[in-house]
């Protein structure tokens, strides 16, 4: 990489479900808070990025009245309406361009909106899938729940403990939507099913967020912070369409992390990854997504879990903030995900917090069954 | 610091009705037009940057669909999309990809398909800007009326560009007759252009005036032979870092680019009031014009500049956008067109390609802006190339309320000299 | 004026719909059309083999064109992959609405293509559906060309 990008602040909302806030103010909160944290008034800003999508807002061009409360005003400005997490490797390549020193990002969805279920139907091939109409995100994500259970032998425990791990982890995070203290198995197994094998407390809420990032070029970011994090790899790809894709495995996630993980220089994820913040918008996807990161072999994932490894006080942590599962605000999960592992590295996760994090993984996805997928390495200070 | 970028690959489709292909086949016949025009095999392309606005098409993030049409599958995939300047904004994640130097060699494009959509001239697309808006005005027990002319007629574009045109007549010597020339330019340019959808050969001032349906004001000042077409298509360039853009003929170096965004115009949020009350000022395209020309090392833009290419689906956009853009004095751009020098043979060619006015495939229109500048310094621009030897050009688009604005400067060499 | 940040003004949704009408393309639009006659089209890639279905102009794994030349009919019997039982069902505003009845997605390879497809399964029970093998089209009574005229697959022997 020519020069190194550093992520010096960060802010993210209190996710809920019906967010008595406006888009607007739900916003400003966020881009100010981050900016803040950096340090730096509006004024600094070289180049700002929003990651909001016009279908999940309702709104043709869906950053139109967020110019101002994300601190654009005349400002370099551009949307990526993906997850977050891409908007992120846009201000990086605006950076590492030599042309902006420090970008904003700020990714936001209300999905109490409109039902984002709904909309992933308008997602679909409309020449065909979206006409036969069986599919939307979840029933697609039972059917590849059910293809890779059945392959590998992964019982519906084993999927369960995600979402134990997951929603368990959550009540300790303030930021969390879904906070589930004390949640049981049963629970879980009990909770209302929708298309076998995705129940409610198998699948991610609907929720209000909103999340930004600050990154500058090294320079800055050693005038402005004592504790910036460093991207140190990122990789991404987009898959097939689920037609013509392998359904067992995550293999744009699979490529996107490997490009990540040369560019870190990471050869052995248990010994040099601290943890993970995953993107797991349902439970069996967790453990897909172990897999495509290689922490473990293909086939493996309920393996994996059951040995406890990626618990809190596992070898390898994956999502000790509650993940996806307990907060999903589509385009903004991503980004939290990148923003709950810098608050480990900079020891600052309050309850949620592990001992000497240093090096963690971050990722987003987009699109039905994870089709597009983004993963960075982010390490700290020495 | 910077690194040399150019485009080195064009290609279009043929904008206007297409109901004879799908979204998808649309986007790949671009896509791989550019791919061919840059002499380029698939596997070459690094990176992907894509856009258009969803609202009109009717499918959400159609690249996850479409993607094995145009040689996604693989390879890092960026969605941008900005409301009209869309494709602009587009065009230059692609120089970021490459200007990064993460990517070697990106591919982006711009495409929109109109007729998928069965409401009338991208109704429901340009409605949802400011539907909400609207609602939420009722909801808080304004009238019909006032809520309506506080979302600034819901329409962004439409609705905005007519106060625009108003503002900027009463500041400026531009009249009626002027928004005429430039749309008889226009779509007589547009003849020349293969890929344009509105084709008037020979278009007089008369014929816009005095036409009987297209001579009717449909919004003071606006003619409906003064407003552009909702057509399909798609373009796409292919941007690439200096040792491969090397062996390309003549690539069109990328010298500056920028991009600003300003409150919205007239729209407001929440109905709290807007500060911007001259939408013809447009104070964002001044700042992204003078950045980008910074970049690029031009002082005298109105000398140095041999063609410029603006994003102008109303015809007074076309004026005011080229004294934004420093290539003429502040509300006198009518006396330049007045005496032909804007004309596809004049000393300043604007829209050799026919601009806006006559194609308008939101998510590729700006897109083409670039492209055409690169057709143009590339010496590829068939029946519309300017007569003239192009060194530098401009592309610029503006999105939104009139309140985004995309600038991109194209040469004949690179901005860092070795 | 007292300004009341818990006071939430709530807008129930606009009364406004969109219509689409995508077109399909010539491809596409062949293989609805040869619904009519039962048949199921898709299209070999000459260069990877890859085959789909729907038929369509690029092969996403090897990046090269294809067109009618390249079309191939398939018997409509195929494997099934993948299934899912629904019990719920989006009406559309929305709203996940609860079924009287299950109802049986499947993913389905048909024989000689490599895509998948996702279509309604029939005439099997939920708890039966994981033995099933093979699977075939269940043609609409009155075929007339549109997607409508495969209503589903059912197993078979």
């Amino acid at each position: 990489m020519r020069g190194k990008v550093a992520i010096i602040g960060y802010a993210q909302s209190y996710h809920q479900g019906n967010m008595p806030m406006t888009r607007e103010d739900m916003v400003f909160e966020v881009a100010k808070g981050a900016a803040e944290m950096a340090g730096i008034t509006r004024e600094d800003l070289d180049t700002v990025i929003n990651a909001s999508n016009d279908y999940l807002d309702g709104r043709t061009i869906s950053e139109l009245f967020l110019v101002m409360p994300m601190g654009a005003y005349l400002r370099d400005y551009t949307k990526v309406e993906m997850d977050g997490a891409f908007a992120m490797f846009y201000g990086m390549l605006k950076i590492l361009s030599g042309t902006h020193d420090i970008a904003l990002i700020v990714a936001n969805t209300q999905g109490s909106t409109f039902n984002p279920h709904q909309i992933s139907t308008y997602m679909l091939d409309p020449t065909f899938d979206r006409q036969i109409g069986v599919l939307n995100d979840v029933s697609m994500a039972a059917i590849q729940a059910r293809m890779y259970m059945n392959k590998y032998s992964v019982s519906e425990d084993e999927v369960a403990i995600v979402s134990l791990k997951n929603l368990g982890n959550a009540a300790k995070n303030p930021h969390a939507h879904r906070r589930m203290p004390g949640i049981t198995i049963e629970e879980v197994l009990n909770s209302k099913l929708l298309y076998d094998p995705i129940r409610e407390l198998t699948m991610s809420p609907i929720s209000d967020g909103a999340c930004a990032v600050v990154l500058a070029t090294e320079k800055k970011a050693r005038e402005l912070s004592d504790n910036p994090v460093w991207i140190e790899g990122v990789g991404s790809s987009q898959d097939s369409y689920i037609r013509n894709r392998n359904l067992y495995h995550l293999e744009g996630l699979e490529k996107a992390a490997k490009r990540a993980y040369q560019m870190a220089d990471i050869k052995n994820q248990f010994a040099e990854l601290d943890l993970a913040e995953v993107s797991e918008r349902y439970a069996y996807e967790e453990l897909m997504i172990y897999e495509a990161l290689g922490f473990c072999e293909k086939g493996k994932g309920g393996t994996l879990i059951d040995s406890c490894a990626t618990f809190k006080d596992g070898q390898l942590p994956v999502n000790p903030s509650g993940g996806a599962l307990s907060a999903d605000p589509i385009t903004a999960t991503g980004l939290i995900r990148v923003v709950e592992a810098v608050m480990q590295i900079r020891g600052e996760a309050g309850a949620c917090q592990l001992p000497g994090v240093w090096r963690a993984l971050a990722h987003g996805q987009t699109g039905v069954c994870a089709q597009s997928n983004i993963v960075y390495i982010l390490g700290g200070e020495y | 610091m910077w690194r040399n970028v150019a485009v080195i690959g064009v290609g279009q489709t043929k904008h206007g009705i297409r109901r004879e292909v799908n979204v998808a086949e649309m986007i790949g016949e671009a896509a791989w037009k550019a791919i061919e025009d840059a002499e380029l095999a698939p596997e070459e392309i690094d990176a992907i940057a894509i856009g258009n606005m969803q609202g009109f098409g009717g499918i959400c993030q159609a690249e996850l669909w479409s993607g094995d049409w145009f040689g996604a599958p693989g390879k890092p995939l960026l969605r941008i999309a900005t409301g009209g300047t869309t494709g602009g904004s587009v065009a230059q994640c692609a120089i970021y990809q490459v200007a990064s130097g993460m990517f070697d060699v990106a591919l982006a494009i711009g495409f929109e398909k109109h007729s998928d959509s069965k409401e009338p001239g991208a109704t429901m697309g340009l409605a949802h800007v400011g539907l909400a808006n609207f609602f939420h005005l009722l909801a808080c027990g304004l009238d019909f009326k006032t809520s309506l002319a506080w979302g600034g007629g819901v329409g962004a574009a439409a609705g905005v560009s007519g106060y625009q045109a108003a503002n900027y007549m009463h500041r400026s010597g531009c009249k009626i007759e002027h928004l005429d020339m430039v749309a008889a330019k226009s779509r007589s340019n547009a003849a020349k252009n293969e890929y344009a959808h509105l084709q008037w050969p020979n278009c007089t001032v008369d014929y816009i005036a005095n036409h009987p349906r297209f001579g009717e004001i449909v919004a003071y000042p606006l003619r409906l032979g003064h407003i552009c077409p909702a057509s399909d298509g798609a373009s796409a360039i292919i941007v690439a870092a200096e040792e491969r853009a090397r062996s390309a003929e003549r690539p069109a170096w990328v010298r500056g680019l920028a991009s600003c965004a300003d409150e919205e115009n007239q729209m407001a949020e929440n109905a709290q009031g807007v500060a911007v009350t001259d939408s013809s000022e447009q104070i964002q395209c001044k700042i992204a014009a003078t950045k980008a020309y910074s970049m690029a090392g031009i002082k005298n833009p109105r000398e140095e500049i041999d063609v410029a290419e603006i994003y102008q689906p109303f015809p007074h956009q076309e004026l005011i956008y080229s004294e934004r853009l420093q290539l003429f004095d502040d509300g006198k751009a009518w006396i330049p067109l007045e005496e032909g020098e804007t004309q596809i043979d004049g000393r300043l060619p604007i829209d050799p390609s026919g601009g806006v006015l006559s194609t308008n495939a939101i998510g590729s229109s700006a897109m083409q802006r670039v492209a055409e500048c690169a057709l143009q310094i590339m010496g590829k621009a068939g029946q519309h190339q300017v007569p003239k030897d192009v060194k530098n050009a401009v592309a610029h688009g503006w999105g939104g309320s009139t309140n985004f604005t995309v600038v991109t400067i194209l040469g004949d060499t690179p901005r860092l000299r070795r | 004026m007292k300004s009341s940040k818990e006071e939430v003004i709530p807008v129930k949704g606009l009364p406004v719909s969109a219509a689409y009408g995508w077109s399909v393309g010539e491809l596409m639009e062949k293989f609805i059309k040869e619904l009519r006659n039962k048949k199921i089209l898709a299209t070999k890639c000459p260069k990877c083999n890859y085959t789909y279905v729907p038929p369509r102009l690029t092969c996403g794994k090897c990046f090269a064109k294809m067109d009618a030349n390249n079309l191939t009919e398939l018997s409509g019997k195929g494997v099934l992959v993948g299934y899912t039982t629904a019990y719920v069902e989006l009406d559309g505003n929305g709203n996940f609405r609860d079924l009287n009845k299950p109802k049986l997605i499947g993913a389905i390879k048909l024989d000689g293509a490599d895509s998948t497809i996702f279509m309604p399964l029939l005439d099997v029970e939920p708890e039966k559906v994981k033995e099933v093998l093979k699977v075939g089209v269940v043609w609409r009574e009155e075929t007339k060309g549109e997607l409508a005229d495969i209503k589903g697959f059912r197993p078979i022997k």
